[in-house]
C-alpha cells in the first residue's frame, strides 16, 4: 500500500473521486442523521457504515427496520445481486490478482469506484488495482465522516434542502456519459431509461434499479456488437 | 434480532455479493454473456440516474430534477463529456429552476 501513494495511477484515481468524497460524504450526512432518528446509536450509525458501506443497502436497511428482519434481509439481498456484474466486469478489467487484493478490492466495490474504475479502464489508466485503491480510500473516508457527522450533529442538517439525490443522479449521468461510443450504447440508454420509468411503477423499490439495468443490459446484448 | 446483528448480517451480505466474482478468478465470459457484462455498467449508471433526475417519491415526476438532467446533458455537451462540466451545469440549472418554481 505505502508503494502505492506515488503511483500515477493511484494519484488519478485520487483526484477523480474527490467529488465523489463530498457527494458521498453529503449522502453520509443524510445517512447518519436518518439512522439516528430510526433509533441507532450514533456509535452503531458509524459502525453500519464502516462494515456495509453500501447507501443504498444502509437507506434500505434503516427504511424498513420497522417492517422487521426479513424485509430487510431481502431488500438487501435484491440490491446486492446489481453487485454480481459489477464483480464479474471488475475482475476481467483487473486481470489476474493475489487473493488478499480481490478480496480487498470487493470490501468497496460500490456503484461509485466501480463507475470510476471502468472509466478508467476505458482511459487507458495502467495501474487499475491502485487507481482503484485510491478512489476506494476517498469514498470510504467521505462515507465515514459524513456519517459521523450526521450521527452526531446531523439535527441541525436538512439533507433534503441541498438537493442530494439530484446531485447523485448527476453524478450518474456524468459517470454514464463516456461510456455512450456506438449505436448499441444509445439503445441501452433508451432501455435503461423506459425500464426505470416502468419498474418506479410496478416494483417496490429495492428492486427497481436492478431489474431495470438487467432488463436494459438484455437488451443491449440482444442488439449485438 | 437486535440491532447490532442485523447490521452484521447485511454486512456479510453484502460483502458476498460484492467478492462473488472475484474471489477466484474465473475465465473471461464470451458471447452473450460477455456482452450483458460489457453493457450492464451503462445500464446501471443510466437506471440511477434516471431514478434520480426523472422521480420523486418513487414514482416519475416534472422537478427541477429535470432541468438538472437538463443541464447535465448541456455540460456533457459543452464540455466534452468532462464529469465536472456535467455536474456543474446540472447543479446550477438545478438550483436556478428550483429557485424560481420553490
Amino acid at each position: 500500500m505505502r508503494m502505492m501513494f506515488g503511483d500515477p495511477s493511484f494519484r488519478r484515481g485520487f483526484r477523480d473521486s474527490i467529488l465523489i468524497f463530498f457527494a458521498v460524504g453529503a449522502f453520509g450526512v443524510a445517512y447518519g442523521v436518518l439512522a439516528v432518528d430510526v433509533g441507532f446509536s450514533p456509535m452503531l450509525a458509524l459502525f453500519s457504515s464502516v462494515v456495509i458501506i453500501s447507501g443504498a443497502a444502509q437507506f434500505a436497511m434503516i427504511g424498513l427496520l420497522a417492517a422487521g428482519p426479513l424485509p430487510v434481509l431481502v431488500a438487501v439481498t435484491g440490491l446486492g445481486l446489481r453487485h454480481l456484474p459489477m464483480s464479474a466486469t471488475l475482475a476481467r478489467l483487473i486481470g489476474p490478482q493475489p487473493l488478499r487484493t480481490r478480496l480487498r478490492l470487493a470490501f468497496v466495490l460500490v456503484d461509485e469506484t466501480y463507475g470510476l474504475s471502468v472509466r478508467a479502464a476505458n482511459a487507458g489508466v495502467e495501474d487499475l488495482v491502485a487507481y482503484k485503491t485510491a478512489a476506494d480510500l476517498t469514498l470510504y473516508s467521505g462515507w465515514l465522516i459524513g456519517t459521523g457527522i450526521g450521527a452526531w450533529f446531523g439535527t441541525t442538517i436538512d439533507p433534503d434542502a441541498v438537493g442530494i439525490g439530484v446531485l447523485f443522479g448527476l453524478l450518474f449521468l456524468g459517470l454514464a456519459a463516456p461510456m455512450i461510443n456506438r449505436r448499441r450504447d444509445w439503445i441501452v440508454v433508451v432501455a435503461s431509461v423506459a425500464a426505470t420509468l416502468i419498474a418506479t411503477l410496478t416494483l417496490p423499490p429495492a428492486w427497481q434499479v436492478t431489474v431495470a439495468a438487467t432488463a436494459a443490459a438484455l437488451v443491449g446484448a440482444a442488439a449485438g456488437e | 434480532m437486535s440491532d447490532l446483528v442485523l447490521v452484521l448480517v447485511v454486512a456479510v451480505i453484502t460483502y458476498l455479493t460484492r467478492v462473488a466474482f472475484l474471489i477466484r478468478p474465473r475465465p473471461v465470459p464470451g458471447g452473450a454473456v460477455g456482452r450483458f457484462l460489457d453493457v450492464f455498467p451503462l445500464a446501471l449508471f443510466v437506471a440511477i440516474a434516471t431514478v434520480g433526475l426523472a422521480t420523486h417519491e418513487g414514482t416519475p415526476a416534472v422537478t427541477p430534477g429535470l432541468a438538472a438532467a437538463f443541464g447535465g446533458i448541456l455540460g456533457g455537451v459543452l464540455f466534452r463529456r468532462s464529469l465536472v462540466g456535467i455536474l456543474a451545469v446540472g447543479a446550477a440549472l438545478f438550483y436556478l429552476v428550483r429557485a424560481i418554481v420553490g
